[in-house]
């Protein structure tokens, strides 16, 4: 029983991670880059989220909304004003200003919003539903739901749409892309806009799991959820959303069985060994470089 | 050497006249101790930076964990000076070292299944390393936990960190400019290019990381016993960026822009301490920009040079090395390449490669491939586009492993052995699409394949021992003998990157020569020459073979150079061998017209 309650937790917070990795994966197949600032698009939309419900008094749903469209915003001109010019650079320069613009984000909120951090306003008031003689919360469910959901309906955007076909056909080759007559500018911002909105959603549902925000709070799932993304196998979808589930997991468990203080270094053991097997991730493909 | 010299003299005067100044400041009571504080850590950075400079500047590899390896380095000495029982102060050095060695362990253990990978594996990984240190630390009882390590006698001072500085960028220049430092710029320049020039890589990444963890181990003892109480916090991803973002600020590669930017990046958060509200929004709007607008960074991966800024002033002209003096100075025997002795009756021949074959996936791309050369042979290796002429190159270096036959040279079994490993035996290769060491110079991109003809140790070249002296010599005097052969001595020091297509073909080559082979491979010689270019490239080759002795295997489309310079010929279609013969024969063979027209 206990074992049941704790998967769920992992299930549930895994779930969130799963819809944060997925815009690292996204972005990190399409333009090859760690994008450090997504965390920090988690705070964005917690915060923006609060304010609107908690100042505003606007319903969840209204909040959840235009946090899904601020952080869309927020993540196409990130990508437009601090990636896009350096797309021709070696890579490690685009990781830099996406450090940059990381510091930038917590700092600037940090003067708004003062670094202490603020409770999350409680989005349901409803009470938990009993299954098979487990209660479950309801924020619990409709994480998991919701997280499901939205990974299914990516996969089907990304293989059955036109503009998930030119995704694929940029992630595999910018430049033949380019000659095919897909508009490259236009393909990496749709990616960065579908990852900031995933990230946004995470983060509502995230500061409703852990109601306490801070403008530093976006690292740490940030990290982890970029964990999970190559744990199952970066630039591919169904692989973040393993990881992500392997990851919360994997947490949740060791938090409840072993020690709360060790769940990190257990996550980090099991990344560390699954590169050591295979490199490419438990989903990856290993890519050899044509002589 | 008189030139070196006027260098060595010149920084040693520098370096000492800028202690002097600084123990005068310290001593008059001008620096107080919040100077002398921002001093150490300015002087702790740079060594961070320019040890981190080492694994992603020079040897190109991204490391997101550098602080880590400080961590354990701050640790370990400071257990050591803690239990050891005797007065710290006397151990210091000792327990510098310890942290070092301590460092360089969990480094080897990192980069040994880190850095085969390549890629941003090592990236992931030390981020991982980290991250588990943080927590091991703090559930650990002997590291003080989350509390922190208290009572860690305070030695650090400043001739200390001073003297750290000081050795820590000697070596890294001494070692940069020596057969083991190209050998890790190649590895940034070009992997592929640099195992087939008979480097190393995967040895010369795990070196270097090595190198650089055992640096930023003793960069935290100076740093556990200047703060006196160390925190695991310390040491998390935070501060591994913060290192990072030193030395692309400095420019990666440039150890002079890594100590500016290590010293900036550490004063000026303090200078703008009364702005404190606002100062990281500043140094992430300045990190933006900086990178927006100045993406290489400072100094990009130039040096600052303290001998050419005395030239400058004193109006003294940079002489450009006069490389026919130095050959003129060495004794001849040193200057001939070793021209193969010529084959005892019944040997086997130099290279002989049985029933072949390799298999992608349900394609047999080559099968049953067959070829005997003999030393001072020229074959070509001709067919169609997509016949598997390439993947017979790949095959020969192990670029690919074959899933079927073997390959001999000399008689000895060569399958399986590393690609670097097969060019000491004697095979050196050409790329179809050139892969030079394209921002090293010209005489760099030669010396390199002379790697594993010198034999000095890292040690050697660091101390600038003789032995490094009289290799580097000979080294410059047979590049340029090698770069005469094709008329670029003139050349010498340019970027590879700046030479018109042609030359950089020409380079290859000069490349391939240097590794002294006894069989060149070359993809595609004449590929984008025009028939002028390629009538000389002809008697090249030719003046190369009777030369040097080597025998040459070469791809090419163009039939004028394959039926005036080669004696035979092997003809490739679909994977298999459809005809073999002399030129003559090649050109009535009804298969051949048939693969190349159409049947």
């Amino acid at each position: 029983m206990i074992v049941l309650r704790q998967l769920i937790n992992g299930l549930h917070v895994g779930s969130i991670y799963a819809l944060i990795a997925l815009g690292y994966t996204m972005v990190y197949g399409i333009v090859k880059l760690i994008n450090f600032a997504h965390g920090d698009i988690i705070m964005v939309g917690s915060y923006v989220a609060m304010v609107l419900m908690a100042q505003a008094g606007l319903p969840f749903w209204a909040a959840m909304a235009a946090s899904m469209a601020l952080c869309g915003i927020l993540g196409v001109t990130m990508e437009r004003v601090a990636y896009k010019p350096l797309r021709s650079l070696p890579r490690i320069n685009s990781l830099i200003t996406a450090i940059g613009v990381s510091l930038l984000l917590q700092n600037t909120s940090q003067l708004i919003f003062s670094p202490n951090p603020q409770p999350f306003p409680t989005a349901f008031k409803v009470p938990p539903v009993s299954i098979g003689g487990l209660d479950i919360g309801f924020i619990t469910l409709f994480t998991i739901v919701v997280s499901v959901g939205l990974m299914l309906a990516l996969q089907a955007f990304v293989r059955a749409t036109k503009m998930g076909k030119a995704m694929r056909a940029v992630s595999e080759d910018m430049g033949a892309a380019q000659l095919m007559g897909i508009n490259v500018n236009t393909t990496v911002s749709v990616t960065f806009a579908i990852g900031s909105v995933l990230a946004a959603i995470g983060a509502v549902l995230y500061s409703s799991a852990y109601p306490s925000i801070a403008p530093t709070m976006g690292s740490l799932p940030g990290l982890k959820a970029f964990i999970a993304a190559v744990l199952g196998g970066i630039g591919v979808l169904p692989g973040a959303m393993l990881g992500g589930f392997i990851m919360g997991v994997a947490e949740s468990l060791t938090k409840g069985f072993i020690s709360s203080q060790l769940a990190d270094a257990v996550v980090y053991g099991i990344l560390i060994v699954v590169l050591l097997v295979k490199p490419s991730g438990i989903l990856g493909r290993r890519t050899n470089e044509k002589v | 050497m008189k030139k070196k010299l006027r260098s060595y003299i010149l920084n040693t005067c520098a370096v000492a006249a800028l202690y002097g100044l600084a123990m005068l400041l310290i001593g008059s009571g001008a620096v107080n101790n919040y100077y002398l504080g921002i001093m150490l850590s300015a002087g702790i950075s740079i060594v961070m930076a320019v040890s981190l400079n080492l694994t992603t500047g020079l040897l190109g590899q991204l490391a997101l964990g550098h602080a880590g390896f400080m961590g354990v380095g701050a640790y370990a000495a400071a257990l050591l000076s803690i239990h050891i029982g005797v007065d710290a102060q006397y151990i210091f050095p000792l327990s510098l070292f310890f942290g070092g060695l301590v460092a360089a362990i969990f480094g080897l253990i990192i980069g040994i299944p880190a850095l085969r990978l390549g890629g941003d594996y090592l990236a992931i990984i030390t981020l991982g390393f980290g991250e588990i240190l943080r927590v091991l630390i703090i559930n650990l009882d002997f590291t003080g936990g989350a509390r922190g390590l208290r009572g860690i006698p305070r030695v650090t001072d400043f001739t200390y960190v001073y003297i750290v500085v000081a050795l820590v960028v000697a070596v890294m220049f001494a070692l940069g400019r020596s057969r083991h430092g190209r050998a890790i710029l190649s590895i940034r320049e070009d992997p592929v290019a640099a195992e087939a020039s008979g480097i190393p890589t995967t040895y010369y990444k795990i070196f270097a990381f090595t190198l650089a963890s055992f640096f930023a181990g003793v960069a935290g003892g100076l740093y556990a016993h200047y703060i006196g109480v160390l925190n695991p916090k310390n040491f998390g991803f935070a501060k591994s960026i913060e290192y990072l973002v030193m030395v692309v600020l400095g420019g990666m590669g440039s150890i002079t822009g890594a100590v500016g930017a290590a010293t900036v990046l550490t004063v000026l958060p303090e200078a703008l301490r009364q702005f404190s509200d606002y100062r990281m929004l500043v140094y992430s709007l300045l990190l933006i920009m900086m990178m927006l607008f100045r993406p290489t960074g400072l100094l990009g991966t130039r040096e600052f040079s303290l001998t050419a800024l005395a030239d400058r002033l004193l109006r003294r002209k940079p002489q450009a090395p006069d490389f026919a003096a130095l050959a003129g100075e060495l004794p001849p025997a040193a200057l001939t390449h070793r021209l193969g002795e010529p084959p005892a009756p019944g040997a086997p021949a130099l290279l002989r490669a049985t029933n072949l074959g390799i298999q992608f996936g349900g394609l047999k791309a080559v099968s049953g491939f067959d070829l005997a050369l003999e030393q001072g042979e020229i074959v070509g290796l001709i067919g169609p586009n997509g016949a598997g002429k390439t993947t017979v190159f790949n095959l020969l270096t192990n670029v690919y492993l074959p899933t079927a036959g073997g390959i001999e040279m000399e008689g000895r079994n060569i399958v399986g052995l590393p690609t670097h490993a097969i060019t000491q035996v004697g095979i050196a290769r050409t790329f179809q699409n050139i892969r030079l060491f394209k921002n090293l110079s010209v005489l760099d991109n030669v010396k390199i394949a002379f790697h594993n003809q010198m034999q000095y140790t890292p040690l050697e070249g660091t101390l600038r021992l003789p032995r490094y002296w009289w290799e580097e010599k000979l080294a410059d005097a047979r590049a340029y003998q090698l770069l005469h052969v094709f008329d670029m001595e003139g050349l010498a020091d340019k970027q590879a990157r700046n030479l018109p297509y042609g030359q950089q073909r020409k380079l290859e080559i000069a490349r391939a020569l240097a590794a002294n082979p006894k069989l060149l491979l070359l993809d595609e010689p004449a590929a984008g020459m025009n028939p002028t270019e390629t009538q000389e490239l002809l008697a090249t080759i030719r003046r190369i073979r009777d030369t040097f002795g080597v025998a040459v295997l070469l791809i090419e489309h163009d039939m004028s150079l394959v039926m005036g310079l080669c004696e035979r010929l092997v003809v490739l279609d679909y994977g298999q061998i459809i005809a073999t013969g002399t030129p003559e024969e090649i050109k009535r063979d009804p298969k051949v017209i048939g693969a190349y027209l159409g049947q």
